[in-house]
């Protein structure tokens, strides 16, 4: 494939700039933008809060808005759209750290700007150094999904979820500063981060050089049109997706308005050598294991899987979580570590097998991205439906406020989604294959060690996609 | 400014306790004037119709509520009255509204082969004359 080229056919540095246009500009840099957008989510989250409150334990999860949103229509748009599409917009329009950071600033839409900075309320403390980086959020997102099978089926166990996070961003947020919660602990923070390297969409700087001539730095320290950026980044500097949460305040502060809103080819960002880590390396593992899992335990024909993660026995469960951690945190990443061993030496180069492992970590990330659409359209299409009924009827009390209370369940485009199963997961091995043999060229100085070194990568990722395949259509 | 961030603070608590109050109260509104029970659909060997027995007044109106709780369908008929609900799904809710019109003891019944005790999945409505009624007759 040629080089610079995503799947040999665009040029990596091909950018559009959205913010060309004055009125995505003028929307972007409005202070209702993104606020708008949360205060729609906090109005749908605290209807997803009194259905999951009123549902109680026993309601199916079919027929409660709570669930059929949160793990039937955001998770599926998550993965389809907003991650690969949008990057971290979800973050933009999140309500979750709403209270948190409204505490904060004490202030909704303005701007509070004196002595040249924002003022917080709150200790505005320093996250721990040891604790900045995805291992917390690798942990908890891991834990979480061991309750997955109530989350689906018991209305009170996604409350109970969903208030812990906005207690736990609330506590957070007066403690310490900025968007710290979401950088470190938000659960499905880590992975929107991870795979939004992948995504078509981006907010960079323009010209870095005006940035270099400019001493202010609104978009750091904040000014009077908006706060220094919430997310602790350099917005002049960054390069990586990872940890930008899209909340446009540094299109607001710019004087010279060099930011900008770029589309750009798939999987750019995987290409970037910065700031990679183990702990990275641990999240693009994690997702496709657990993937896997969830395919296996929900969508698979093994009633026995699913009755364990659902708790029908305290022995079965707690043997689902054995599995499944073990799994996500052993079986795995050793797997892994075989054919990134056998890559360092077919390379026959003296490259630390640290830095081997979490490079071609992230070749893995188009084909976990593909796994969990694969693994959506399998909820969203028998499933989808269901929506209906629960936009009528939200707190199952026998309401129909749009007449659609009682609409059959009716399955969509069922015949096809093997065929778009496979589609997908072929796509997403098609992007792996590009980033691994990109990252073999990174990795390994020499050009024929670097074609040596990545052949067992690509073993591993064609093994994965046959063991997918296998698992979703065979 | 000022304005704008007193309608976001707004726009908030209209989103938030806004949605509540409204919620319940729409709620409320929608049962105003009737006598509402809450019937739920569960097969015999995890407990039957709770509740098994409803006592109603003749003359006044009333909603059931009929929500499966299970994972099997279920059905609902009131025969007496010329109610029957043909299906519901797991963790639907129906309504019925109806006025009883004469007193008396009227059995229910499930009518979805839910389960091997399915025929046993019965419950009764027991109809007797209002008090007022009572009272003014005499």
């Amino acid at each position: 494939m040629r080089e610079g080229y995503v799947l040999g056919l665009i040029p990596e540095t091909w950018r559009f700039e959205l913010t060309r246009f004055p009125w995505v500009r003028r929307l972007l840099k409005s202070r209702w933008m993104p606020l708008a957008l949360i205060l729609f989510n906090v109005f749908l989250f605290t209807v997803i809060l009194m259905a999951g409150f009123f549902g109680g334990l026993t309601s199916p999860g079919n027929y409660n808005f709570g669930i059929m949103i949160v793990w039937i229509l955001w998770w599926v748009l998550l993965m389809t759209v907003l991650v690969p599409v949008l990057s971290r917009f979800w973050c933009t329009m999140c309500p979750l750290p709403f209270l948190g950071e409204w505490l904060q600033r004490l202030r909704l839409f303005s701007v509070r700007y004196e002595r040249g900075r924002n003022p917080y309320f709150g200790l505005n403390k320093r996250w721990p150094r040891s604790l900045s980086n995805m291992w917390l959020m690798n942990i908890l997102f891991l834990a979480t999904t061991f309750a997955s099978g109530f989350f689906t089926v018991r209305p009170a166990a996604t409350f109970v979820l969903l208030a812990a996070i906005i207690a736990l961003s609330v506590v957070l947020s007066l403690i310490y500063r900025a968007r710290t919660f979401c950088l470190y602990v938000c659960p499905v923070s880590g992975f929107q981060g991870l795979y939004s390297n992948f995504a078509l969409t981006e907010v960079r700087v323009k010209d870095p050089e005006i940035c270099a001539r400019h001493k202010q730095k609104g978009c750091v320290v904040g000014n009077e049109r908006g706060y220094g950026c919430p997310w602790l980044l350099l917005p002049y500097a960054f390069r990586r997706n990872t940890y930008c949460g899209m909340c446009f305040e540094c299109l607001k502060t710019c004087e010279y308005d060099n930011m900008a809103v770029n589309l750009r080819p798939p999987g750019v960002d995987l290409l970037v050598d910065e700031k990679r880590g183990l702990d990275e390396a641990y999240k693009a593992l994690i997702m496709l294991g657990i993937a896997i899992v969830f395919f296996v335990t929900f969508q698979g024909p093994w009633g026995t899987l699913k009755d364990w993660a659902n708790a029908a026995t305290l022995s079965g469960y707690l043997t689902f979580i054995g599995l499944h951690a073990s799994w996500n945190l052993l079986v795995l990443p050793a797997i892994f570590l075989l054919f990134v061993w056998g890559a360092r030496r077919a390379a026959r180069q003296s490259v630390p097998l640290k830095k081997v492992y979490v490079n071609f970590s992230y070749a893995t990330v188009p084909l976990g991205l593909a796994a969990w659409i694969a693994f959506s359209l399998g909820i969203i299409l028998p499933n989808g439906s269901y929506l209906l009924h629960v936009l009528s009827d939200p707190f199952a009390w026998g309401w129909n406020l749009f007449g659609t209370a009682h609409f059959p369940w009716t399955p969509v485009l069922t015949g096809l989604m093997p065929y778009l199963m496979i589609l997908t997961l072929l796509i997403g091995l098609l992007f792996s294959i590009d980033i691994a043999l990109k990252i073999a060229r990174q990795t390994f100085a020499e050009p024929e060690a670097a074609v040596r070194g990545a052949f067992p990568i690509l073993g591993f990722l064609g093994a994965t996609t046959l063991g997918l395949l296998w698992l979703f259509v065979g | 400014m000022r304005r704008q961030e007193a309608l976001a603070v707004a726009l908030a608590v209209l989103a938030t306790v806004g949605t509540v109050v409204a919620a319940l109260w729409y709620d409320r509104h929608r049962d105003a004037g009737r006598d509402v029970i809450e019937l739920l659909a569960i097969q015999p060997k995890n407990g039957n119709w709770q509740p098994n027995e409803i006592r109603l007044e003749r003359g006044r109106p009333v909603r059931l509520k009929i929500r499966n709780v299970e994972t099997v369908s279920h059905g609902f008929a009131l025969p007496d009255f010329g109610i029957g609900v043909a299906e519901i799904k797991p963790g639907e809710v129906h309504v019925v509204d109806f006025t009883p019109d004469r007193t008396g003891v009227f059995p229910f019944y499930c009518t979805v082969w839910c389960s091997p005790e399915h025929m046993a999945m019965a419950g009764r409505v027991i109809v007797t004359e209002s008090v007022a009624r009572a009272s003014s007759d005499r």
